[in-house]
């Protein structure tokens, strides 16, 4: 049966084009251009960069929740952690008399470590990442909480510290060359590292992994910590943009997030999806908010229109999935 | 007798190519037929049309003289074709009765279980063909050869009239596969038609009537399995060069075991409630194969030497010094390679790319700082692909696209890569078709003569006696010893396998 198969896809490539690989992208030009007759507003230069701006936050965090998700897991503490990181920042710049170069690495440090004690208890106990990281959840908004206490946290200063949220280099914010950065390094890293082939082999089959004389346990820690560290990185850019740090910060975040991903292609089991993906997802999020929100939809029908919009995206793809099979 | 499932001029194309060609065959009541033929002969094809997992561009099927709406599965089924497939469609939690009935229990009003009726059903079923099932165990706790009864009542419960069984044996130990032979001829007996499909050729002889032969989707024998011999049913489907290979097998020169080439030495190894003051030697470019019953407790020995199983008591040595079976890592750095039993829980990656599975335990040793070099990667993973000829020659195909066989190679080739030291192989031509056997089989004997030392771990008699230079028998955790292949017969390790002790 295998030389049928190949020799089908060399005879007949365009027939057997993969509907779940092209319907994402199709989805993204569709929705732009239609949005665009709508308003033409939409596609402006400046309107674009609008909403990558708008979704680098959720951009960062979800490139970390891809290799989370790829492992077979899923990290619902972001929200959270987002917004201890904004708390901890602060705190730091305080104590440390406005020291970026001090407050950050220790809040990005600290964030790591929260992520990779989830890890740990996923990795060593076994116990399912979802009642792990809802536990997380809830022990990270209540410590923000005690820190910080209920109100909002004013950051003046340094200048420095705004500039990471509010600043603009040739007219493009700063947190899109933060995203597009760290996404090229995250697209490297899955690539081009074995640290990447490894994440994928851990979610597709754990214990082949193992066998393989690799330590599948410190794979999975790392990327929760990992996927801590792109929630602080975003709870940083946050403080910074509008100037306040508050626990309350990053509420139902982590649904934006997993939603990017998953749109992306990749599978809740474990062991597929691409950072490339991930990406598109993240876009395809930033364009329904933003282009419902130049239409001036009202912000209820705005949240309908999106869950819908999701599914069907979905939907697609799974129909798809299922015919090849 | 009647002719009851007969399939007319199929024909099933996938774009350019013919995957079956005109193909027909009859099936009469109480027949046992085999359908045999390499892998992409079409077998396959034929199969899933018969289960209505795909339509045919041309031709039909008729049960019992009515014609049958080909390509859907639901049809199928209520005729009467019922398919035991390689892998088990059970579920493991529910009790046999449950499973028999899964998803048709018989009702009373508000959708309550008819328990008594579905019981008393089911007895019945039972009794008439003879099967030995106790109702109320779970399944998961039964052993393989009983699950497949319990698939076959599942079949039987639909009143299947023809069965189609694709390799029911290829999980099953010696013992069990006669175990299983005893429920064919019941059915046999009781009128039902079965199409079977094995690579055995032992199995084919002992079981079947009639035999079909496919060969690149083209029916080229149809016959009384008696009228052929070995030989000519090998060329028939894999062709004479092949075909001459493979009985080679049998032709292999044996090495002597020499003790000064000892590589690999365990004394007293003792795991409570799996093995028990297991001692052995291995040397340099020898094959042991250790065979057994299934629950002689081979596997988790293998396992035990490779760190991935624990130790009560007993030692191992590596090379003269005491070696630590800490874990997989550690073995691996000792250059102890593993090739596991059930290949898609233990072994591939199957979402991966044959790629990534070829490098899967060397690619640390080929990156920088965790930087892969994608130049030697690509330089190893074609070299290795060529040396094990898998088929497509992609590296970016997806492993769980292939077929059995080169599965398993991609397997062994992972292996390959660490150029181990010693590689322990556990049942490497489980469900692997005659001619990726017998590539297997060469490169084995490749590497033995390249001064690898090798175990491997068999159920399959005519796999032991082809390949191995020694043979350790092992019964329930025990060690009945050690023989050289040379000058043991079958019969005699067929005998200490069962436990008979030794004269």
């Amino acid at each position: 049966m295998i030389s049928s198969i190949s020799n089908t896809s060399i005879t007949a490539p365009l027939s057997k084009i993969n509907i779940s690989v092209i319907a994402l992208p199709a989805a993204l030009i569709i929705m732009s251009v239609i949005f665009s007759i709508l308003d033409p507003v939409f596609f402006s230069g400046q309107n674009l960069i609008t909403i990558l701006h708008q979704s680098s936050i959720v951009g960062i965090m979800a490139l970390a929740m891809t290799f989370v998700i790829i492992t077979g897991g899923i990290d619902l503490s972001v929200g959270p952690v987002l917004a201890i990181a904004g708390v901890l920042c602060a705190w730091f710049l305080q104590i440390s008399d406005d020291s970026v170069l001090i407050a950050i690495p220790a809040t990005l440090s600290i964030c790591f470590t929260i992520g990779a004690i989830s890890g740990s208890f996923v990795a060593f106990i076994g116990l399912p990442a979802i009642v792990v990281t809802l536990a997380t959840m809830s022990i990270v908004r209540g410590a923000g909480l005690l820190i910080a206490g209920p109100s909002l946290h004013l950051i003046r200063e340094p200048e420095s510290f705004l500039f990471i949220g509010s600043g603009l280099i040739g007219g493009i914010p700063v947190p899109v060359y933060i995203f597009v950065v760290l996404a090229a390094i995250a697209i490297f890293v899955q690539k081009k590292t074995t640290f990447g082939v490894l994440v994928s082999a851990v979610g597709d089959n754990h214990r082949a992994t193992f066998l393989s004389g690799h330590n599948s346990n410190k794979i999975k820690i790392i990327c929760y910590g990992l996927c801590a560290l792109g929630a602080a990185i975003g709870g940083i850019i946050q403080a910074s943009q509008v100037h306040t740090a508050a626990a309350t910060y990053g509420a139902g975040i982590e649904l934006d997030v997993i939603a990017a991903v998953v749109l992306g292609g990749a599978s809740l089991m474990g062991g597929s999806g691409t950072i490339q993906r991930t990406i598109m997802g993240v876009l395809m999020i930033g364009i329904i908010n933003n282009g419902l929100g130049i239409l001036n939809v009202q912000i209820e029908m705005q949240l309908i229109a999106k869950g819908a919009i999701i599914i069907c995206a979905l939907l697609i793809s799974q129909l798809d999935q299922r015919r090849s099979k | 007798m009647t002719i009851l499932l007969s399939a007319r001029n199929l024909t099933k194309k996938y774009g350019s190519l013919t995957a079956l060609n005109n193909a027909s065959l009859e099936l009469r009541a109480g027949e046992v037929r085999s359908l045999v033929g390499a892998n992409g002969a079409g077998k396959s094809t034929l199969i899933k049309i018969l289960t209505g997992a795909i339509d045919a561009n041309q031709g039909k099927v008729l049960l019992d003289g009515v014609p049958l709406k080909l390509g859907d599965p639901t049809t199928m089924l209520e005729a009467g074709i019922g398919c035991i497939y390689q892998h088990s469609n059970l579920v493991p939690a529910l009790s046999v009765l449950d499973n028999i009935y899964l998803g048709r229990q018989p009702v009373l009003s508000f959708s309550r279980l008819d328990r008594k009726k579905q019981r008393a059903e089911a007895e019945e079923l039972l009794l008439k063909y003879s099967l030995k099932l106790d109702l109320d165990a779970i399944v998961s706790t039964l052993p393989t050869v009983r699950q497949k009864e319990v698939e076959i009542a599942k079949a039987l419960a639909l009143n299947a009239k023809v069965l189609l069984m694709d390799e029911p044996t290829a999980w099953l130990s010696h013992t069990e596969v006669n175990n299983l032979f005893t429920t064919v001829r019941n059915l046999q007996a009781s009128g039902v038609g079965i199409i079977y499909i094995s690579h055995m050729l032992d199995e084919l002889y002992a079981i079947c009537d009639s035999v079909t032969i496919l060969r690149d989707g083209n029916i080229v024998e149809d016959c009384a399995i008696s009228d052929l011999t070995r030989q000519e049913l090998l060329e028939k489907f894999i062709g004479k060069t092949l075909a001459q290979a493979a009985t080679k097998t049998n032709q292999h020169a044996q090495k002597e075991h020499v003790p000064e080439d000892v590589i690999l030495r365990c004394e007293n190894l003792s795991k409570k409630g799996e093995f028990d003051d297991i001692s052995f030697d291995l040397a340099k470019g020898e094959i042991l194969c250790i065979t057994g019953l299934i629950g002689s407790k081979r596997t988790e020995l293998m396992h035990t030497i490779f760190g991935s199983n624990s130790l009560d008591s007993g030692r191992i040595f590596l090379e003269g010094a005491e070696y630590e079976n800490r874990s997989p890592a550690n073995a691996i750095k000792h250059q102890i390679g593993f090739v596991p039993e059930d290949r898609h829980r233990d072994g591939l990656m199957m979402q991966a790319n044959i790629q990534d599975n070829l490098l899967m335990v060397s690619h640390d040793k080929i990156a920088k700082f965790g930087i892969v070099n994608q130049i030697k990667v690509d330089q190893r993973v074609s070299k290795q692909i060529k040396q094990l000829n898998i088929t497509p020659a992609d590296p970016n195909k997806i492993v769980s696209k292939l077929s059995g066989g080169n599965q398993q190679k991609v397997l062994i080739g992972k292996w390959l890569e660490l150029h181990p030291k010693v590689l322990i192989l556990d049942e490497p031509t489980v469900g692997v078709d005659v001619g990726a056997k017998s590539e297997i089989y060469t490169l084995i004997r490749k590497l033995r003569d390249q001064g690898t030392a090798i175990i491997v771990v068999s159920s399959d008699m005519e796999e032991v006696m082809g390949i191995a230079d020694r043979i350790m028998v092992m019964c329930s955790g025990k060690k009945q010893g050690i023989y050289n292949a040379a000058s043991i017969s079958q019969q005699k390790i067929i005998a200490y396998v069962g436990g008979e002790a030794q004269s």
